[in-house]
């Protein structure tokens, strides 16, 4: 009992090393690949191709005076970035990387899990936007409430087909009926889809980064953060893109199983396909435009949420009709 | 009942308090929030698991969070002070809830469990939702049809009802 508890203990301490590690370098190639995308150079001062640039960010952020404003509530907008960043790391617990032992915490409802963590994620974001007691955050919170509610239950019902065929909610299992019969990318294409847009908007990223539209809003929720509050949510918010990353190619490529035949190496593969995704997502982000905010509320609602209940209905009878059997 | 169930019900009763008895509408909801969260807690300690993760998921999810969005939308997070609008219902209030604690405390001590504690665990089967699926979809499916049956007409009802245009809504 005690072995096991330290086991976990040091996995997730080891995971959450990782995390933030993967995350300094997500700014480094965010940056370095928007630079890119927009044929300019990106940082590339602080040592070689500015590979260490994350950490003089971090040195900038420490020392950076850090302001409550006056009409603030204290307590919340001192709980708000703790919010964030704490479900947002958390959810990567039950992501497995590799076979059998490598995943943090293998539970039996891993897919329920991840949604009650991204759901709470949404309290630092509203938090922030509602304890700042200022006008432009309070706007960014109430718009990523609303993304949340319509884009969760796309979410949700993307998941559905994907949990019924492979009749389990264990993330792990998931990935081994995937191992054993093919990737779902294939069989659950329309659901892939789905997800993967409405995962855009979870992550708040850019054809729906309307919550922190800097031309309209200064910063949303975070404007009013700065040194190392303002990191907390910066963190947490690249983080539910890496998580995001995660987890679609985890529920829709495999996760940790190797392609077309290739030796099993663990946490390489999910790193490669989780790779893809983060590319994927970079690339939308440098050449796509931002939809208005009603615009993507009535996607969110009349085009996802439907798409994903009538593909649902279709693979319940597929299913139901011994299809995979 | 062991010390980690004894400091869980501590917490909920000071959260259910908190929720009561804050005056600012905010806080109130996020003390609700972390009391529908203890109870999902105090479902997968009792091998509930399922149902616990409901419990988070819809409650402190979805239900708090449409919640808090018309808290912050309306700008009602300050109570209203000054004339109580409604007088005479403090008493009533009050003895409303003595009753309500007198029967609860009468219900508590003649109540006996109909399963031993080890009885209930092993007939839970964990909770899990293949424990849980074919009850709600076999044995229990006309309670629950008629449920969802009635949620389809409050919302109908409420869509009609907010409806812009003829007569009341907006």
């Amino acid at each position: 009992m005690i072995w096991a508890l330290f086991v976990t203990a040091v996995k997730a301490l080891v995971l959450i090393l990782a995390l933030l590690f993967a995350f300094a370098y997500i700014t480094w190639i965010m940056r370095r690949g928007l630079a890119r995308f927009q044929i300019r150079l990106g940082p590339n001062r602080v040592g070689p191709f500015g590979l260490l640039q994350p950490i003089a960010d971090a040195v900038k952020a420490i020392f950076k005076e850090d302001i409550t404003v006056a009409r603030a509530d204290r307590f919340l907008y001192w709980l708000a970035p703790f919010l964030a960043f704490t479900f947002a790391l958390a959810a990567f617990a039950v992501i497995p990387v590799g076979p059998d032992g490598w995943v943090v915490a293998n539970i039996d409802m891993g897919v329920l899990y991840v949604f009650a963590v991204s759901e709470l994620a949404i309290y630092g974001v509203f938090l922030a936007g509602w304890a700042s007691g200022s006008k432009y955050p309070l706007m960014g919170g109430l718009r990523s409430i609303a993304a949340l509610v319509g884009y969760e239950l796309a979410l949700g019902m993307a998941i559905l087909p994907v949990v019924l065929m492979a009749g389990t909610l264990n993330l792990q299992e998931i990935v081994e009926w995937q191992k054993q019969h093919g990737y779902f990318i294939i069989y659950q294409f329309p659901a892939f889809l789905v997800y993967f847009i409405a995962s855009l908007a979870e992550m708040s990223r850019t054809p729906f980064d309307f919550a922190e539209a800097e031309q309209e809003l200064v910063a949303g929720f975070h404007t009013e953060y700065s040194s190392m509050k303002f990191v907390a949510f910066y963190i947490a918010e690249l983080l539910h893109w890496i998580v995001g990353s995660a987890l679609i190619a985890t529920l829709f490529l495999g996760g940790w199983d190797a392609p077309f035949g290739l030796p099993e190496i663990p946490v390489l593969w999910l790193f490669v396909k989780w790779a893809l995704f983060i590319f994927l997502v970079l690339w939308i982000w440098a050449s796509w435009f931002r939809t208005r905010y009603d615009q993507m509320i009535r996607f969110a609602w009349g085009v996802l949420l439907p798409v994903a209940t009538v593909w649902f209905l279709i693979t319940a009878y597929y299913v139901v009709k011994g299809g995979m059997a | 009942m062991s010390l980690l169930d004894l400091f869980l019900g501590a917490l909920l009763l000071l959260t259910g308090f908190l929720a009561v008895r804050l005056k600012n509408a905010v806080h109130a909801a996020l003390a609700l929030a972390a009391n529908f969260i203890l109870v999902g807690v105090v479902y997968m300690l009792l091998e509930a698991r399922f149902l616990g993760w409901i419990q988070i998921i819809v409650y402190a999810g979805a239900i708090m969070v449409l919640f808090v969005f018309v808290i912050m939308l309306l700008y009602a997070a300050q109570a209203e002070v000054g004339a109580d609008p409604l007088p005479g219902l403090k008493p009533l209030a009050a003895a409303v809830g003595v009753v309500g604690f007198l029967a609860l405390t009468y219900a508590f001590a003649g109540a006996k469990a109909p399963l031993a504690a080890k009885a209930a665990s092993a007939a839970l089967a964990g909770g899990t939702a293949e424990a849980l699926g074919p009850l709600i979809w076999q044995t229990w499916l006309y309670a629950v049809l008629l449920v969802a049956a009635l949620l389809l007409v409050a919302t109908v009802a409420a869509v009609t009802i907010l409806r812009p245009g003829e007569g009341g809504g907006r």
